[in-house]
């Protein structure tokens, strides 16, 4: 039990939320979403209106989904801030031309499920609902300074059936802003 | 040379101007955590664009002041390009934060995150206070709750 225990603890601290078979969400007008994840890789990218690396993030994030969604990868993008209304993620979404939609993770629930600590934070579901991969887009908040393309080489890996170059990686972010919760 | 007065009093009072702010990659930030031993060491991470980090800093910097005669040592570290120097001395010396203040050169955003804590995902703003030993003793991930912050310091001071 002990050894359940402390793997269990492990796996908090990772940010790891186990399988995630499901994703609820509201849509922008209010209405309750769920999106299965069997058979099919998941990308979660928790984002901001407000956040300006999440924003710097905005046009990578459009070519990333344009190329694999194409290619089959499922992508969900929640705004999870208390401080940011759907309204205001409605706006930011036409301002900007997202190809995708944006879904309101209301009162942080998925954020707290995945344990998401900032955005433009991402996750990375397989097939059989196991997060394969957490952290960041790439390893440079300025485009023109990438080196490391880790989202996108995880799902290259992925859809391929080969082992993903890295499970997690850290990056610079604003932190998620929650609802405060009565203790 | 009546002029010189203010000015001298402001340099006294040790305020951050943008010469001041010094670059700090990941050696130097463990040299700077081992050179305050003897001292409690408070480092808070912050940046222009981060609104949290912007509200609480005042904060911090009014505990820095009532704590510093008894030993702690109040250091900042901003997560802004080098490019945006003026705009982080300029709140620096606006809200009268005191030196040493840091701005990023790390060579490796990630690896410098988990040198700094392990559990820190790279949310800003991020605190850490290490103990007159230069052994950390907290952290605080987001924004700091500063009664909790005073109590950390006077068990260590």
């Amino acid at each position: 039990m002990t050894t359940i225990a402390a793997f269990a603890a492990a796996l908090m601290l990772l940010g790891a939320p186990g399988k995630v078979e499901s994703i609820k969400a509201t849509d922008l007008d209010g209405k309750p979403v769920e999106i299965q994840t069997a058979g099919k890789i998941t990308t979660v990218i928790f984002i901001s209106t407000q956040c300006p690396i999440s924003n710097d993030y905005n046009e990578r994030m459009k070519s990333l989904y344009s190329e694999f969604s194409q290619r089959g990868v499922q992508f969900v993008f929640l705004n999870p801030n208390s401080t940011e209304s759907s309204a205001e993620a409605a706006e930011h979404a036409r301002k900007h031309g997202f190809p995708f939609r944006v879904l309101k993770d209301v009162n942080n629930v998925e954020a707290d499920r995945f344990e998401a600590q900032f955005t433009p934070h991402v996750f990375v579901i397989g097939k059989n609902s196991e997060v394969v991969y957490h952290g960041a887009i790439d390893d440079s908040r300025p485009a023109d300074k990438v080196t490391k393309t880790y989202l996108k080489d995880v799902l290259n890996a992925a859809l391929e059936d080969k082992p993903l170059p890295v499970t997690e990686t850290k990056a610079f972010g604003c932190t998620i802003k929650r609802v405060k919760k009565s203790t | 040379m009546k002029h010189f007065l203010p000015v001298l009093f402001v340099l006294a009072a040790g305020l951050v101007s943008a010469a001041d702010l010094k670059p700090i990659d990941e050696s130097g930030y463990s040299r700077f955590v081992s050179s305050a031993k003897g001292k409690v060491l408070v480092v808070n991470f912050w940046a222009t664009w981060c609104a949290p980090c912007r509200k609480e800093m005042p904060e911090l910097v009014a505990l820095a002041a009532k704590y510093r005669a008894k030993g702690l040592e109040f250091a900042t570290v901003a997560i802004d390009e080098e490019s945006d120097r003026r705009t982080v001395a300029e709140f620096l010396d606006k809200i009268k934060a005191p030196p040493p203040a840091f701005i990023k050169n790390f060579k490796n955003d990630e690896k410098f995150i988990s040198l700094v804590d392990s559990r820190w995902s790279g949310g800003l703003p991020f605190t850490v206070v290490y103990d007159r030993a230069g052994r950390k003793a907290h952290v605080f991930p987001g924004e700091v709750n500063v009664q909790e912050l005073e109590a950390v310091l006077r068990k260590l001071l």
